[in-house]
């Protein structure tokens, strides 16, 4: 069996690998579903996929959360769509089934002719929605399928401290176009190689080299907590001693001034965390077949006015110091066709990402050498994928 | 467990003018006999006036701190064991006092990642405190949003303590002061109602709501805890309700009032008239039956569509007698208090019910 560091190369390209990872992965851990704004007022829901089950999320009228299984228990149609605002009631569109917001069923048409089995209370006849798990974590929310789920923090509480100070309920998402996340892109790649990818520290000075380059790498710390990588680096020294003229954003005032820098956590399984000194992203990935994974990347910025946040992007255009850092790509070509020329390090990620993917059905392929440290991340990642699996495929 | 044990006073702390909090000092020996959960009551016994009187106090104490069981007594007006403590009671006495018992308390543990609210009212503070005390101590994780109700500034038990506890834990707990008659001072002349550092008023419905909504929970297991005199609790419990926080996450300790009974079975045989579509019928309602039934079963045609509460097809009107709703999605306050009904859900409470469609 060929294997890429520690998991076999099928990893990254066989649907058998594929389900195995959305059963027992991505359907037995707190799955990212959106920021805490995205379900602001009593009645406000979103639904999500998270691994095999689709789930959703309402706020009641005591402002507290439940999430229940998108899935009527009729016969089984998708309750609700998308993003969306209900009343008091749920009723699935197909028969018109009813659950109240405590997943309750409550009504069924000709409930008395055509279903004279089902006596007494409706909902203690055992046809009540599914109920799950949600809670918030860092202003984000996160669901998971089982509605007897262990704590989030169970699953977070030890990596916490070691994440980005930032206070994330004062930042407000910032997108170019409003109802849009500020980045989403299917990128041609099994998602353990984009994870891979995010954790590894041997490539940031080389091939992003001229587009990250004013973080200092030769600083950076990094390591695990449970199944959770954390990484931190500094800024380079002359933009440290400028941060407050030389940043494009309006520096997050959260972040105490001897902490700034770029804290770039991996949350297992599928979530990315990009916490810097002015702004603060989540990059969420989504399989979406051994080969393809959607990311989507959601950023926050300080809650400044316009003309604040455009002034602070004048002043820090004017800085000498853009002219040999970031923004330049690493190869001489057309910086709209070629990644490699873009100047835009996501665009270089995806196109590594990519062309690594590309390999993996060369007979000839094989992973050469491993960076002991650069690298560790990488096989340290795929040891706790393959130690997953193996913990939870008897659950 | 009924066993009354001896223990030693050793402090008597007044607090408020009319309200003491007692220590009691616990022998190694009852050490494990008088351990106890935040939240729970002693019941200590008196002889007083040549009979035995016995009365029951909430610990506000913190089982999880070195230190020992206390209890808060508020005098009642003619109380006899309420004002025995607070005049006569000193340090040295000795008490009967039965094991720390109740189920109102508060499963603490360090992993937790919760938010409780707690409602307090009066002395009603006292199983709140330490609960209170006892989360901030033992779950650095968790939140804790209190609402307290006192009559005025200088009757709240417990003032110090609980600005030490907001102090020293800013970042977790939100305490509201609610006041239904609060000390006037000049400088509330030019002071805005939103600036005050309380809120006027009674813990009612509308307090309620207003709490949550103004400080909605952040970790999303949430637990209801409510203290206060029955009226109190009701009013909390039903607005609590109101918005659809489940029953099991409520928990309640009532000073005195018993709980309402809303388990509604309705009148058995109850003589129904109603008036649909120019006509008039009568009949009557089997027990158990809704008015809608009723009348389904008497032949007629009245309106209905979802027969669960939701859709409202079939409201009507009453116009004499009254009625349990089993559920209600559809009909808001304003149409209840006009008199309308939903008769899929409708069960009589009394002989004769009269409805108009």
């Amino acid at each position: 069996m060929k294997l890429m560091h520690a998991l076999p190369v099928s990893a990254y390209t066989s649907q058998e690998w594929f389900d195995l990872e959305m059963k027992h992965i991505f359907s037995k851990t707190w799955q990212f579903a959106g920021f805490v704004e995205d379900v602001a007022e009593p009645g406000d829901y979103i639904s999500v996929q998270a691994g095999l089950n689709n789930i959703f999320i309402v706020k009641g009228r005591d402002q507290r959360l439940r999430a229940f299984h998108n899935m009527c228990r009729h016969r089984g149609t998708q309750l609700l769509r998308a993003v969306g605002k209900t009343q008091k009631a749920i009723t699935c569109p197909y028969h018109d089934w009813t659950y109240d917001l405590e997943g309750k069923l409550i009504s069924i048409p000709k409930r008395e002719e055509e279903f004279p089995n089902l006596k007494g209370q409706l909902h203690e006849c055992g046809l009540n929605l599914h109920e799950a798990s949600v809670d918030i974590f860092k202003g984000m929310l996160f669901v998971h399928p089982d509605k007897d789920a262990p704590s989030i923090m169970d699953f977070f509480g030890e990596v916490e401290p070691y994440l980005g100070p930032h206070v994330v309920e004062e930042l407000v998402e910032y997108s170019e176009n409003e109802e849009e996340p500020f980045y989403a892109k299917e990128i041609q790649a099994n998602w353990k190689i984009v994870v891979e990818n995010y954790i590894d520290h041997y490539h940031l000075a080389h091939l992003h080299e001229g587009t990250l380059n004013m973080y200092d790498h030769a600083r950076a710390e990094f390591g695990w907590v449970g199944p959770h990588y954390w990484f931190y680096e500094p800024l380079v020294p002359e933009y440290e001693a400028n941060v407050e003229k030389i940043s494009p954003y309006v520096l997050i005032d959260s972040v105490p001034k001897d902490k700034i820098g770029a804290y770039v956590p991996w949350l297992f399984p599928n979530l990315g965390l990009g916490e810097n000194e002015g702004a603060w992203s989540t990059f969420h990935l989504t399989p979406l077949a051994p080969d393809r994974t959607l990311v989507v990347i959601r950023s926050k910025m300080m809650n400044v006015s316009e003309w604040e946040a455009s002034a602070q992007y004048m002043k820090s255009g004017m800085q000498s110091f853009w002219s040999h850092h970031g923004g330049k790509g690493k190869y001489k070509g057309d910086p709209n066709t070629d990644p490699m020329a873009s100047g835009d390090f996501m665009a270089e990620d995806v196109y590594a990402c990519e062309q690594q993917q590309k390999s993996l059905s060369s007979p000839l392929f094989s992973v050469g050498a491993e960076a002991q440290r650069g690298e560790y991340a990488v096989r340290k990642f795929q040891m706790v994928v393959k130690e997953w699996i193996d913990q939870h495929k008897n659950d | 467990m009924s066993q009354f044990h001896k223990l030693q006073v050793l402090e008597v702390r007044r607090e408020t003018a009319d309200a003491v909090v007692v220590s009691f000092d616990v022998p190694h020996n009852l050490y494990d006999t008088f351990n106890y959960q935040a939240g729970q009551y002693l019941t200590l016994r008196f002889q007083l006036g040549g009979e035995a009187v016995r009365r029951s106090y909430s610990l506000c104490s913190c089982p999880h701190l070195e230190e020992p069981l206390q209890i808060g007594v508020k005098r009642v007006e003619g109380g006899l064991v309420s004002n025995h403590i607070n005049e006569e009671l000193k340090a040295g006495d000795w008490v009967e006092v039965m094991p720390p018992d109740g189920k109102f308390f508060a499963e603490v543990q360090a992993e937790n990642y919760k938010t409780y609210y707690l409602f307090a009212a009066g002395s009603g503070i006292t199983p709140i405190l330490s609960i209170l005390r006892t989360v901030l101590t033992t779950e650095p994780r968790s939140y804790v949003h209190m609402l307290y109700g006192n009559r005025a500034q200088d009757s709240i038990m417990f003032k110090s303590e609980l600005d030490a506890l907001e102090a020293a834990h800013a970042d977790r707990l939100i305490l509201v002061h609610s006041l239904s008659r609060p000390n006037s001072s000049w400088s509330d002349l030019w002071t805005s109602e939103a600036d005050k550092p309380y809120r006027t008023g009674r813990i009612d419905a509308e307090a309620v709501s207003w709490f949550i909504n103004t400080y909605p929970p952040y970790a999303q297991n949430v637990e209801y805890f409510i203290c206060g005199p029955g009226t109190m609790i009701d009013n909390t419990r039903q607005a609590l309700k109101a918005i659809d926080v489940p029953d099991q996450r409520i928990f309640v300790e009532s000073f005195g009032g018993d709980p309402i009974d809303t388990s509604a079975t309705g009148v058995a045989n109850a003589q129904l008239t109603a008036h649909l579509n120019g006509e008039t019928i009568e009949t009557n309602i089997p027990e158990g039956t809704t008015v809608l039934r009723a009348l389904i079963q008497a032949g007629k045609e009245p309106p209905y569509s979802c027969e669960g509460g939701v859709c409202s097809s079939c409201r009507c009107k009453l116009t004499e007698g009254k009625v349990h709703m089993r559920n209600n999605l559809a009909l808001d306050d304003k149409e209840v208090e006009q008199g309308y009904i939903l008769s899929c859900q409708s069960i009589p409470l009394t002989e004769i019910v009269k409805v108009r469609y």
